[in-house]
C-alpha cells in the first residue's frame, strides 16, 4: 500500500478544501481527528509494517498541519504546488527587481550601522517597518495565489507571487538579524 | 556545519569591502540576491576605459559562504580586464573555497555578481557614448 497517492496535495492529507485561504478551526478539528485516529498505539500495534507505515502518516500529517496551519508556510507551498519551490534552489529562476534588491541592502545597512552604535531604539524602529512592510508583501502574495489558483497557466501571475514571496523572505531574514539570530545556516 | 579555513578566512577578514560612487561612470555595480536563503549581493567594480578592472568592493548580507565567495572574487578581478573577470565561474569559486554542494548557490551569486556588475557598467558606457554622439552631430 502506497503513503499517499501521486498528486495528493497536503490539503488533501487534511482533507481541507486547497486555497490561499484556510478555517482555521475546521484546520484544527481535522488535524485532532486524523491524530487519533493514526495514534501508533491504535493502529495496527502488532504488525511491523503496519506500524511503520501509521508513523508515516503521522509525520506527514504533521507536516501538513505544520505547513498550512500559518498564512506564510501556506503561501510559499501554495507556489510550490504551481512548480516553484522558493526554498530551494531553483529559486535562482526568480528575477528579483533590482528596486527591491536596493531597498534589501539599505536596510540591512541601515540596521548594521544602528547595531554599531548600539542604538536600540532605531534597530526596533527598522523592525517595526519591515514588520509592516511584511504584512503588506503578504497580502500581495496572497492576492496574486488566488489569482493563480484560478489561474494556474498565467506566467505573469505566477511571477508575482513569486516576486512577492521572495520580497517575503527578505523581510524574514531581516528580522531574524534584527533579532540578533543572523549568520545561521541559510 | 563545518566552513573551509578558507570560508573561515574571507568571513573573518573580508577584504574589499565597502562602497565605490555609483554615479563615477566607470564604475560598474552589480545587485544580485538569492531568494532561497534571503542573501543579498553588491558587487562594484571600478574599470578603466581599457577595460581593466582596477578597484573592486563588496556588501554582502548573507552566511558566510556567500561573503567568502564575493569576497574572493574582489581579490580576483583586480587587474583582469571585464572579458576575462565575465569567464570565472562559479566552479572555480566553490572550489577554492571548498564550498560544500548545499553552498554552491553562493558561489553561483557571486559569479552572477561578476556579470551584473560588468553589464551595468557596459551599460553605462554605451549610455555615455550614445550621449556624446548625440552632442557631436
Amino acid at each position: 500500500m502506497q503513503l499517499v497517492a501521486p498528486g495528493t496535495t497536503l490539503f488533501d492529507v487534511l482533507g481541507l478544501p486547497r486555497g490561499v485561504d484556510v478555517d482555521k478551526a475546521e484546520l484544527e478539528r481535522a488535524y485532532r481527528e486524523r491524530s487519533l485516529r493514526l495514534h501508533p498505539d491504535r493502529a495496527g500495534k502488532d504488525d511491523p509494517r503496519e506500524r511503520r507505515l501509521s508513523l508515516e502518516r503521522t509525520a506527514l500529517l504533521n507536516e501538513a498541519y505544520k505547513t498550512l496551519r500559518a498564512p506564510e508556510p501556506r503561501a510559499f507551498y501554495l507556489l510550490k504546488l504551481h512548480g516553484l519551490d522558493l526554498l530551494k534552489e531553483e529559486a535562482r529562476a526568480v528575477s528579483i527587481p533590482p528596486k527591491v534588491l536596493e531597498e534589501v541592502l539599505q536596510l540591512r545597512e541601515q540596521l548594521e550601522s544602528a547595531r554599531e552604535s548600539g542604538d536600540d531604539e532605531q534597530v526596533s524602529a527598522l523592525s517595526d517597518r519591515v514588520r509592516v512592510q511584511s504584512a503588506t508583501t503578504l497580502s500581495a502574495a496572497q492576492s496574486a495565489l488566488r489569482r493563480l489558483e484560478q489561474a494556474p497557466a498565467d506566467e505573469a501571475v505566477r511571477v508575482e507571487a513569486a516576486q512577492a514571496l521572495a520580497r517575503l523572505r527578505y523581510h524574514h531574514r531581516f528580522l531574524e538579524a534584527a533579532e540578533g539570530s543572523d549568520e545561521e545556516d541559510s | 556545519m563545518a566552513y573551509s579555513d578558507k570560508v573561515v578566512d574571507h568571513y573573518e577578514n573580508p577584504r574589499n569591502v565597502g562602497t565605490l560612487d555609483k554615479s563615477d561612470p566607470n564604475v560598474g555595480t552589480g545587485l544580485v540576491g538569492a531568494p532561497a536563503c534571503g542573501d543579498v549581493m553588491r558587487l562594484q567594480l571600478r574599470i578603466s576605459d581599457e577595460g581593466v578592472i582596477q578597484d573592486a568592493k563588496f556588501k554582502t548580507f548573507g552566511c558566510g559562504s556567500a561573503i567568502a565567495s564575493s569576497s574572493l572574487v574582489t581579490e580576483w578581478v583586480k587587474g583582469k580586464t571585464v572579458d576575462e573577470a565575465t569567464t570565472i565561474t562559479n566552479k572555480e569559486i566553490a572550489k577554492e573555497l571548498s564550498l560544500p554542494p548545499v553552498k554552491i548557490h553562493c558561489s553561483v551569486l557571486a559569479e552572477d555578481a561578476i556579470k551584473a556588475a560588468v553589464a551595468d557598467f557596459k551599460k553605462k558606457r554605451a549610455e555615455r557614448q550614445g550621449a556624446a554622439k548625440a552632442t557631436a552631430t
